[in-house]
């Protein structure tokens, strides 16, 4: 096999992507003509390697809230933040500035104090942004926003959030999609696995939704096919992670192309590497 | 089946608290102890005194003398009676509180202000001069600790509401003292069954002396306060039979037919017929009878007087009783204090002793069975309330045989000063005496030991109380139902008192007890077992026996003759004569009736029992509905046949239906054996079963009953549950912010288990969640989920999975610095003396942390000024990083006007714990397992929803262990998890026909999943499905406080041993692990001698030794300075050329002198370059004078081997090549 020609996902006519499904938070598409290896790839870097931004930062000015201080900062960490401008920011890593910059970062505050006797709940909804761009999640008007904690009368929580641009490979929190699914051969064609059963299989295992795309067993097909099917946690839209992830590892494959270009070529020097810093920590 | 979370109603409820508690089946947990110490205070059964009146009317009054003579009317001077009296405890309230809002004070503030919850006890001093008018003074006994929640409480009677205004947990339960700032329990010991006259074989009899043998019969009598004093029945080989019993710990043993004579004024015959009664063919009896009788002669004591003044004579120095007091009175005080104590009238006593004998030779002629004393047939309970009244009934005796001791000094070394006449001399005796028994009393809770003159009729001394861990709610919970057997068997060699006995089936736990030492002995009541504290009325009952035809006479001797007559006249051949039973009221004789006539009695009192809990019930009799009526029917080799009725206090009880009445009664273990209780319906047999359980759970603790599904598991995995439920990290309390405990465990991420048994809301654990549910993979892989180890989800992780926190609160009490002055010298602040930025970013002026301050080893804590010094001091923080959480200001508990600067603060630090490699997890199966790796969320395998696990469990866990159980719940959570639902997981609701897999299987069938709970996986590195399915489901899991940050040791090199230069033991010290022989062993074996070099050599006491070459000591070369090198060269070159003396004797003066000095140098290092050739120390052998020496490296221990060798004037000589 050729190294140096491995199709790359897109420029390989052979590979089709069908979308079934496509709402706000989820998608659901077929991949067909691609490689198993490939086609994991992509949910890997879906779920590990799409950046997003979330809070990095906490600074407590108050807090008389009955939470500690390291569990409200962990809590707003998990918040998901409208990512969609997520590319345009730096990693705080290479930025050039010292700590933090409008570049790579957004700052947040959030001020509340309960006055009245009722509990009063802080929530995501409170977080005041300094760039409209990057905003906690809200699914519509009606959402609420997402619980931080609750404050009883006089109590005060009065903090300064960074937020940074990051991928899930570092934390979960800049995790782009909840889950992603994934099925390959529903009728067990290939015997990668054995269904196990203790009286009847066909009464025990039920069929899988995709099934639908395979026709039930009959002589062995030679085509391989994959379904993938995703769901966001609303900070970016699903056909932007599956886009992004598509560019992701398409960068990622022609750095190893062009690695294995300089090996075969000692003389060339690999500067790259140390522009990439980070893709050299990456699994692949 | 399936049923809500009631999150909202839960919410609710914490937002508005209400009067009524929602948990009843929790507050019930604490009554025996709370019940039995109201006892103490309130009515101790309907319309009874408190028992701390009963107590103090037994404590009697005490006369003294002082033989005057000028005074008449009395043979031994002027007579002074005294007594106590109306003995009352105050609430807890606080003294000097001027500016306090109320006086009262509440538990919460003594856990915040390391004080003890105590209120004022007083009482009335009595006395009587030559029996005149009656003098009282009230007089303070301290402050007595008070047990939370109870009727001397001021939280008595409170609700949800206004506890938690107060700083309580909603649903608090009390039951425990607070003591210093701690809670504590007073356990719950089994005690000998009372009143109840029990047979015992027992081999070490033999050996008490002479004529001993094994068989004896023992009776625990208890007095209406509670207080009890055994005594035993000895059978001798001669046939006498001796009675012992023990007074201030002293064992004593009396003649028991000179009790008998002393009880009773009885010709020889009467007491004939009572020991023979109906048995006139039974030889054996009566040779022993005879022989008894026989051997009343030696003492000439043939009536009750000459017998009890006998005894008195004995007893006269011992009683220690008043002068005027004649022999037989001192007898007669002694039979009252000693025998049968449970009784008042002298008739009951002798009907019993009698009692006592007849079963005693019943034992001995191997009629009956000796009586079990582990069975819980035979056991009863120390109560704490009963436990803790003892204590205060001694105390008070020991203040008034205190004032008789002060009086006596004071007659004889000043009798002139004692004038009883003059009103204010008692009172003044009285400041004399130690009347502090609250102290002695909080010494008994803070220490758990007892300080006992008397012993208290108790087999130990020490270990009564124990701290009440708020480790969890299940750990809290269990201090509460827990039972010990009592410290004395703890060292018993033999196994026989731990094992289970059929006999506790339903009052303990056979699940709920630890492994290892105090396996079998710390047990813990059954959730459903309740304990009696009341003194039931008992008259209804004697009225209603007599009238159900129990004869009030003994059957005598007369009354077989008379049916035998009638027999034969009759010529049937074999019918057998009536077997009369003996008809008891705890522990008193009421009557006898014949055996068939026992049956329908007991069988009348059972039906009546049950209706006794009715309230419509009618009866003309009132019946107490925790009667336990043990009927021991006529048998042979059984037990002693009899009725014995028990409604006393401290009996275990517990409640199971009666099937023909079809309500609930109350049985007890006594009576139990003998019942036939059907646990489920298809063991009822017709006619013959009377009673069934009312659920087959109600055998288990409160604890074990929170596994979820155990009857699935194999048993002592539901063991090993318990003890884990008991050492997880969850929610201490809701209360955190104000308990200032030494240190808590804290759960930030505590889950309501999605699969929980019904207990597990009747109990309100969702108050105080203890895990997380966990997404639990079966499967092998990467390996790093062998040996019960399991993969962590690192994203799983960083979403808070397991983080907990631990809070640990330091105390600084600045009257510790202070040195005896009464104004204080030290005071919170940071002085301007500290300059350093470094401190004054951490410390406020007023030398106290910020709240929030991270805080890592070495900063500065805490600062105050030493006015005598002059100086600020700075306290540094020890331990892992962390913050401040909280900071208290104590005040002090006697706060004096003058001095009310602040002394004491309590610093609260949160140290974060977020699940490492190397933490303990574990599910609700005795499943535990250790974190070996967090592990990427994407080379994880997932499923085809996308599912990834937070949990990898290796399979190898199950076939050993068979936690089938832990499948069931993977099942059960699985579906829950998909509907949304919580899932029942009470055990015992499944069976054969209708399996569990089923129901939770169809429901995973409804939810598109796989019947068996199996999914295919995909491996998460290579996308590829995995060769074999996986079993994948939701598991509560738990995370154990066992964790690497506490345990971890490593060193390399590090402090050392002065004497060995070994490394020292200790993980706090930075010490070593001790690689003994066995480790060295199998490293040898292994061949890695590099290894063992650098564990036995290099990290621990490498040293380099000079040894001389020539002779091969080790302890002969020293080092000199070189300078002196010349010349003692000159002196080992020249030895053939003779010196003169003095020069010899110069050369001796400076080598020692030079000796010393090497020894002061840090000698090695300088000799060491010496070697090298540079200027500095030399080295010399003292022995040979040459200096042919060479360094080796050794172990430094060697080194000392050879000068202890040499101190024994052995020499160790190394061969250097």
């Amino acid at each position: 096999m050729d190294l140096y020609n491995v199709p790359l996902v897109g420029d390989s006519p052979g590979i089709d992507v069908r979308i079934r499904k496509l709402t706000k938070n989820y998608v659901d598409f077929v991949l067909s003509n691609i490689d198993l290896s490939v086609a994991n790839s992509l949910r890997r870097v879906m779920i590990a390697e799409v950046p997003t931004m979330a809070i990095d930062m906490v600074e407590f000015y108050q807090n008389s809230s009955v939470l500690a201080d390291e569990f409200i900062a962990h809590r707003l960490g998990m918040i998901p933040l409208t990512s969609e401008k997520a590319k345009d920011f730096k990693y705080t890593r290479d930025c050039s500035c010292t700590q933090n910059c409008h570049l790579c970062s957004v700052e947040m505050t959030l001020h509340v104090k309960c006055t009245e006797d009722q509990t009063l709940s802080v929530t995501s909804k409170d977080l005041i942004s300094s760039n409209p761009d990057v905003v906690p999640v809200l699914e519509d008007g009606q959402d609420k926003g997402i619980l931080i904690a609750k404050l009883n009368k006089g109590q005060e929580l009065k903090l300064f959030c960074v937020v940074k641009k990051g991928i899930a490979k570092e934390h979960a929190k800049w995790s782009p999609c909840a889950a992603v699914e994934f099925d390959y051969d529903p009728y067990n064609k290939l015997r990668h696995t054995n269904y196990w059963y203790e009286k009847d299989k066909q009464k025990e295992w039920p069929l899988s939704k995709n099934a639908v795309e395979e026709t039930p067993e009959d002589s062995s097909q030679p085509y391989d096919y994959n379904a993938t099917v995703k769901h966001t946690v609303g900070s970016l839209s699903p056909e932007t992670i599956v886009t992004q992830a598509t560019k992701i590892l398409q960068d990622k494959l022609e750095e190893v192309q062009i690695s294995l270009e300089n090996d075969s070529k000692p003389a060339m020097n690999n500067s790259f590497e140390e522009e990439n810093e980070y893709f050299k920590e990456s699994y692949f | 089946m399936d049923y809500d979370f009631r999150t909202l109603d839960r919410q609710n409820r914490a937002i508005n608290p209400t009067d009524s508690f929602e948990y009843p089946a929790l507050q019930k947990l604490g009554a025996p102890h709370i019940d039995s110490f109201n006892r103490i205070w309130e009515e101790s059964g309907r319309n009874r005194p408190p028992l701390i009146d009963l107590a103090v009317k037994d404590l009697g009054k005490y006369t003294i003398f002082d033989r005057k003579e000028e005074f008449t009317g009395f043979e031994h001077g002027n007579k002074l009676t005294y007594w106590i009296e109306d003995v009352q405890l105050n609430r807890p309230t606080a003294i000097g509180k001027e500016n306090a809002k109320s006086l009262l004070v509440y538990p919460a503030e003594c856990r915040e202000g390391i004080s003890t919850y105590k209120g004022k006890l007083t009482c009335k001093f009595c006395w009587q001069i030559n029996d005149k008018e009656v003098h009282t003074e009230l007089r303070s006994l301290g402050s007595l600790p008070i047990m939370v929640k109870s009727n001397r409480c001021n939280l008595y009677g409170m609700g949800p509401a206004d506890l938690i205004k107060h700083h309580e947990e909603a649903e608090e339960f009390g039951g425990y003292f607070v003591v210093n700032g701690g809670e504590k329990v007073v356990r719950m010991l089994i005690a000998p069954k009372r009143n109840h006259v029990s047979a015992i074989k027992r081999p070490s009899y033999a050996n008490r002396g002479p004529g001993f043998t094994m068989f004896a019969t023992q009776i625990r009598c208890v007095r209406e306060d509670q207080t009890s004093c055994t005594s035993t029945l000895h059978y001798l080989n001669t046939g006498n039979l001796m009675f012992r019993f023990a007074w201030y710990k002293q064992e004593y043993l009396v003649p028991a037919i000179l009790v008998l004579k002393a009880l009773c004024d009885s010709s020889d015959k009467e007491i004939f017929e009572n020991l023979v009664q109906t048995d006139i063919n039974d030889t054996f009896l009566k040779d022993q009878v005879e022989l008894l009788l026989r051997s009343l002669k030696s003492y000439n004591a043939n009536n009750k007087y000459q017998a009890l003044k006998y005894l008195g004579s004995k007893f006269r120095v011992v009683m220690n009783l008043s002068e005027d007091v004649t022999d037989a009175q001192v007898g007669e005080h002694l039979i009252k204090k000693v025998v049968m104590v449970h009784l008042d009238s002298w008739k009951d006593k002798f009907n019993m002793l009698i009692f006592m004998i007849r079963k005693l030779y019943s034992l001995v002629a191997n009629e009956i069975q000796p009586d079990n004393p582990d069975s819980m047939q035979n056991q009863e309970l120390y109560l704490p309330g009963f436990l803790y009244l003892g204590i205060i009934k001694e105390k008070l005796n020991d203040i008034l045989a205190g004032v008789r001791g002060v009086l006596n000094i004071e007659l004889r070394l000043r009798p002139a000063s004692v004038n009883f006449a003059n009103a204010d001399f008692f009172p003044k005796l009285l400041k004399k005496v130690n009347t502090d028994v609250g102290q002695k009393a909080q010494y008994f809770l803070a220490t758990g030991n007892l300080v006992s003159k008397t012993g208290l009729d108790m087999q130990q001394t020490s270990g009564f109380c124990v701290v009440a861990e708020k480790l969890n709610f299940m750990r809290y919970l269990s201090h509460f139902q827990c039972v010990h057997r009592g410290s004395f068997f703890a060292e018993l060699k033999t196994t026989a008192v731990r094992k289970l006995l059929p006999e506790s089936w339903g009052f303990m736990c056979p699940v709920h007890t630890p492994d290892g030492a105090p396996c079998g002995l710390l047990n813990h009541l059954a959730h459903k077992c309740e304990v009696t504290t009341f003194t039931e009325r008992t008259n209804d009952l004697e009225r209603a026996l007599s009238d159900f035809g129990v004869s009030l006479g003994i059957p005598s001797p007369q009354l077989a003759i008379d049916e035998m007559k009638k027999n034969n006249s009759k010529d049937s051949k074999i019918k057998s004569r009536t077997q009369y039973l003996s008809v008891q009221i705890d522990g008193k004789i009421v009557g006898f009736c014949s055996d068939k006539q026992s049956r329908m009695i007991a069988n009348t009192l059972r039906t009546m029992r049950c209706k006794a809990n009715n309230p419509r019930n009618q009866s003309s009799y009132y019946i107490p509905p925790t009667l336990e009526i043990g009927l021991v029917p006529k048998m042979n080799g059984g037990q002693y046949p009899g009725l014995y009725l028990f409604s006393n206090p401290a009996r275990f009880t517990r409640p199971v239906k009666n099937i023909a009445e079809n309500s609930i009664e109350y049985v007890s273990p006594f009576e139990q054996i003998y019942l036939e209780i059907a646990c489920l319906n298809e063991d009822i047999r017709p006619g013959v079963t009377q009673y069934q359980e009312i659920l087959p759970t109600h055998i288990l603790s409160s604890v074990a009953n929170l596994t979820p599904f155990c009857d699935f598991n194999q048993s002592p995995r539901n063991m090993y549950q318990c003890q884990m439920a008991k050492q997880t990290m969850g929610t201490p309390a809701q209360s955190l912010h104000h308990r200032a405990d030494n240190k808590l465990y804290w759960l930030q991420t505590g889950q309501t288990p999605i699969v929980r048994p019904v207990l597990h809301d009747s109990f309100g654990v969702d108050g105080y969640p203890n895990g997380t549910n966990a997404v639990v993979a079966v499967l092998s892989y990467t390996g790093y989920d062998m040996e019960d180890a399991m993969i962590l989800n690192k994203s799983a992780h960083e979403r808070g999975f397991g983080y907990g926190s631990i809070y640990k609160t330091e105390v600084f009490d600045l009257t510790d610095e202070k040195s005896g002055t009464s104004e204080p010298t030290c005071h919170f602040m940071l002085g301007t003396d500290v300059q350093s930025d470094s401190v004054r970013e951490k410390l406020d002026l007023d030398g106290l942390p910020f709240v929030g301050t991270p805080l890592v080893e070495g900063d500065p804590i805490i600062a105050f000024f030493d006015s005598v010094r002059q100086k600020t001091i700075i306290k540094k923080y020890k331990g892992e990083p962390g913050y401040v959480d909280t900071v208290r200001l104590v005040g002090s508990e006697s706060l004096s006007a003058t001095s009310s600067e602040l002394q004491t603060v309590q610093i609260t630090y949160r140290i974060p714990r977020s699940p490492v490699i190397g933490d303990k997890f574990s599910s609700r199966h005795g499943q535990k397992g250790v974190c070996s790796m967090k592990y990427p969320a994407i080379d994880l395998p997932f499923t085809e929803s996308g599912m990834q696990p937070d949990v990898i469990i290796n399979p190898h866990a199950f076939p050993s262990r068979m936690t089938i159980g832990m499948f069931v719940e993977s099942l059960a959570g699985k579906s829950g998890a998909l509907f949304g639902m919580a899932q029942d997981a009470t055990p015992f609701q499944f069976d054969e026909t209708n399996t569990a897999v089923d129901f939770f299987g169809e429901q995973l069938r409804a939810a598109g999943y796989n019947y068996y709970g199996n999914e295919p996986m995909y491996s998460g590195v290579t996308g590829k499905e995995m060769k074999a399915d996986i079993y994948i489901g939701l598991v509560y899991y738990q995370r154990l406080r066992h964790m690497v940050n506490d345990k971890y040791q490593v060193r390399t090199v590090g402090p050392v041993d002065p004497l060995t230069h070994q490394p020292i033991k200790g993980r706090k010290r930075g010490g070593g692990i001790r690689l003994g022989e066995m480790e060295r062993d199998s490293l040898l074996a292994h061949g890695t001698s590099y290894i063992l070099q650098d564990r036995l050599m290099n990290c621990s006491d490498y040293s380099k030794a000079y040894v001389c070459r020539a002779c091969g000591s080790m302890l002969a070369p020293i080092s000199l300075p070189s300078t002196n090198l010349v010349y003692l060269d000159s002196d080992n070159e020249g030895d053939e050329s003779p010196r003169n003396k003095s020069e010899l004797e110069k050369t001796r003066n400076a080598e020692r002198e030079l000796l010393t000095a090497a020894a002061t140098n840090a000698a090695l290092s300088t000799a060491n370059s010496s070697l090298g050739g540079k200027v500095g120390m030399d080295i010399l052998c003292k022995n040979c004078k040459k200096s042919d020496i060479t360094l080796v490296a050794i172990p430094y221990v060697l080194k000392y081997l050879a000068t202890e060798l040499a101190s024994m004037n052995i020499k160790l000589n190394l061969l250097v090549k």
